[in-house]
């Protein structure tokens, strides 16, 4: 190359290099326009495992929830259950998995309070961040358990078991026995607890007026006390039922002997709570017995339309899920997360079914058209 | 020419100046238009945070005075100022719906995260209201803390994480768009870019190849010049050839003709002509080499010491004429006309042989009107000029004037 076309040629490169720089110089200024606030995402991206007791409706919310927080947060959820509620093997295969796939946390309902504690033990070596759901784990390292309480929930049927009666009957004067038809799932235990006390303890006035007559305080609480927990003992229970035939059975066992001397019948699901309904049909018993159930299935919803099911209460599974995954991005990204948090329950009958509120609990993503929720609520 | 081909040259760099300028004009603007996108954008963000930020807040006081009136803190006395401030923290939380509900381009998943937040808050007051127009009057305080417990609390704690959730997604929407004008910003700018440097290459190639058809103009017309030149040149030599003897490389007798013709009417001037006696003789006996080359010395010779008072022709072979300046006077001429016949007469060396010939010469004084043209001119200097040769030569005569 000579000096002449040497100098043609940087005389070129120079000439491209000045445009690059200005056109760079340029852009310069809006760097700094070009930030953002920054946002919870920072360091956002990976992957959340999230574990469900089975394959049920109610933990179809939990997946939307937790499926709608991954997209608005940008992670990528991988959904595993077990094949029933006693099932933590699968549970455990799942945990496994998650620590193979180097997952940033777990998210779960165990099906076992201590059977995974060495699954968890390994996830959280890994630095698996675990996001307890729906019923306890024991195991120390669970960030957040995020719950809607059965115990309460029993007493939010019972409290508005009461106000359904009080409709009729404000003083109660004539209530007579409740009869429960449990479930086979872990967390009936609490909910007819949580319903005996709370509905024992509201009524107890009803069910053991005080002795005007007797002036001893000590004695009239004693006396008091003697006869709720002699109502309480006398709440009629139902073999615990796994199926909504089970469940028609037993209430219609119940019914048959005792129709006279129930006020109120208890369903602590969805199948439980189904099959008191077909028996309560079945024996045209809807205006004698109230009855009080669980979740939000179809033929519920359809049983509450038709005054055969007063009333129900549900859970906020969607939350759950959301919640789940959202406390599960905090606890990646450093942040403190509530060690526990209640989404709570709400009762829901033929008044308030239509609200907004109510409409969205059961229907989180919109009321379908024509498919149904029919698989029965969480177990 | 040259000009011109400097203007075209020149056009390629106007037009790389002008391409410069474009491109930094529309970059200009595209950054202009991206931080006001971005400024647009941080300030709905801002907006939705604020309003969320103040029903999140306001949402947390009524919480907390509904603890504050189950647990007892507030006297029963005071519960209904606390009521009103409820009331009061309701509208702040109508109001702030407003705010974030008239912000528009909100995205859906933005939009279905708060509708999710403000139907738990809806669902939130009307407990509270049937909480505060039932209950709490009544006083029975287990079943407002059972509700409370149950369902107020997580209505309101629920109703929070779906504002703050809110605020999050409305962060992360803001990055994401920030991102992507960002991205979006850095492709038009690696395409503009890209545009410039292939223009000014383009621009580069244009002017290389502008410069070489130049270059090659310029050689063309170089050589034209040249060739221009040697024309001239060869003209000027044919013209001079015209006018001008080989041999003394004096004017010749058509050059005195072209010279004197305009003169010859109105003029005065003196003039004279001079030959060798017996010049043949040099010829005869050395040669005609010889004879031009002593021809030539003495022309020279005759140039040195003439050439400043008269214009001299060798109007035949070795015959010369002195067309003396118009200062020079009659007599003048005489005296120069001796002088010259003494400088021909003068022995000249040619060829190692020191030659020596006389001359003779006739002056004229002319006067305007005496001839007609030059040929009677030289007629009559011819003429005076053989008298003197019949004479025996080596003397000067003078034309008479008639």
């Amino acid at each position: 190359m000579n000096k002449k076309n040497r100098r043609g040629v940087f005389r070129a490169i120079a000439a491209c290099t000045l445009s690059a720089a200005m056109l760079l110089s340029g852009g310069c200024g809006s760097k700094g326009a070009q930030r953002g606030p920054g946002g919870p995402n920072a360091q956002q991206g990976g992957t959340i495992f999230v574990i469900t007791k089975q394959s049920l409706s109610f933990w179809d919310d939990v997946k939307k929830g937790a499926e709608d927080a991954g997209e608005e947060f940008g992670y990528d959820i991988v959904f595993r259950e077990g094949t029933n509620d006693n099932d933590y093997s699968s549970q455990e295969a799942a945990i496994y998995d998650a620590v193979k796939k180097k997952a940033k946390a777990i998210v779960i309902a165990p099906n076992g309070k201590t059977e995974l504690n060495k699954a968890f033990e390994e996830a959280e070596k890994n630095g698996i961040k675990i996001i307890n759901i729906n019923s306890r784990a024991d195991y120390e390292g669970v960030a957040s358990f995020i719950r809607c309480s059965d115990y309460e929930s029993g007493s939010v049927a019972a409290r508005n078991a009461i106000n359904l009666l009080q409709v009729k009957d404000p003083e109660l004067a004539t209530l007579k026995n409740i009869a429960i038809i449990p479930s086979t799932a872990a967390t009936s235990e609490e909910r007819v607890a949580g319903f005996i006390d709370s509905f024992t303890s509201q009524a107890a006035d009803a069910i053991a007026p005080i002795d005007m007559t007797e002036t001893n305080e000590k004695k009239v609480q004693d006396a008091r006390s003697a006869k709720i927990d002699a109502y309480k003992k006398g709440v009629i229970q139902g073999a615990a039922c796994s199926s909504e035939s089970a469940a028609k059975d037993a209430a219609m066992k119940i019914l048959q002997s005792n129709r006279d001397s129930i006020s109120v019948m208890f369903g602590t699901n969805t199948n439980t709570t189904l099959g008191i309904c077909e028996a309560i049909e079945e024996l045209e018993l809807e205006k004698d017995i109230t009855v009080i159930g669980f979740n939000s299935d179809e033929k519920e919803l359809a049983y509450i339309k038709t005054h055969v099911l007063d009333g129900t209460v549900i859970q906020n599974p969607y939350m759950m899920g959301y919640v789940g995954v959202r406390y599960a991005k905090r606890a990646i990204n450093g942040d403190s997360v509530p060690s526990r948090m209640d989404t709570g329950a709400v009762f829901v009958d033929a008044e308030n079914i239509n609200d907004d509120f109510i409409q969205l609990m059961i229907y989180p993503d919109g009321k379908p058209d024509a498919a149904e929720k029919t698989d029965g609520g969480e177990g | 020419m040259a000009k011109n081909n400097k203007s075209k040259g020149s056009g390629a760099y106007i037009f790389a100046g002008i391409l410069i300028a474009i491109i930094y004009i529309i970059n200009t603007f595209l950054v202009e238009s991206i931080y006001w996108g971005n400024q647009e954008v941080s300030q709905k963000t801002g907006q939705a945070n604020s309003a969320l930020n103040k029903i999140n807040s306001e949402l947390t006081a009524i919480n907390m005075d509904s603890i504050s009136i189950a647990a007892g803190i507030i006297p029963p006395e005071d519960i209904g100022i606390t009521m009103g401030d409820t009331n009061k923290r309701y509208g702040n939380i109508i109001a702030a719906e407003h705010q974030f509900e008239a912000i528009e381009d909100l995205s859906p998943t933005v939009v279905k995260r708060y509708n999710y937040a403000k139907s738990l808050i809806t669902a939130f007051k009307d407990k509270l209201d049937s909480l505060g127009t039932k209950n709490v009057k009544e006083g029975n305080e287990e079943m407002m803390s059972d509700i409370l417990k149950q369902e107020i609390y997580p209505l309101q704690t629920t109703a929070s994480e779906m504002l703050i959730s809110t605020i999050d997604v409305v962060n992360v929407e803001t990055a994401k768009m920030n991102a992507a004008n960002t991205k979006r910003a850095f492709a038009l700018m690696t395409v503009m870019m890209i545009v410039a440097i292939l223009g000014e290459i383009a621009v580069w190639l244009f002017a290389r190849r502008a410069k070489k058809i130049r270059a090659e103009l310029e050689e063309r017309e170089k050589n034209l010049a040249e060739v221009d030149a040697k024309l001239k040149a060869t003209r000027q030599k044919a013209s001079d050839l015209a006018v001008i003897n080989v041999l003394t490389g004096m004017k010749n007798r058509y050059a005195l003709d072209s010279d004197v013709s305009d003169r010859l009417e109105t003029g005065r001037f003196n003039i004279a002509v001079f030959d060798m006696d017996n010049f043949r003789s040099i010829n005869d006996t050395y040669g005609y080499d010889f004879g031009d080359e002593y021809l030539a010395a003495v022309a020279e010779k005759l140039k040195e010491e003439f050439g400043d008072v008269a214009e001299i022709y060798n109007i035949t072979g070795n015959e010369f004429c002195f067309l003396f300046n118009s200062s020079v006077t009659e007599s003048q001429a005489m005296g120069i006309a001796q002088n010259i016949q003494r400088v021909m007469s003068s022995p000249y060396e040619v060829l190692n042989l020191a030659v020596q010939l006389p001359c003779s010469g006739a002056v004229y004084h002319y006067l305007p009107g005496d001839c007609l043209n030059v040929n009677s001119l030289l007629v009559k200097l011819d003429t005076a000029l053989r008298t003197v040769k019949m004479n025996g030569g080596n003397m000067i005569n003078t034309v008479m004037n008639m």
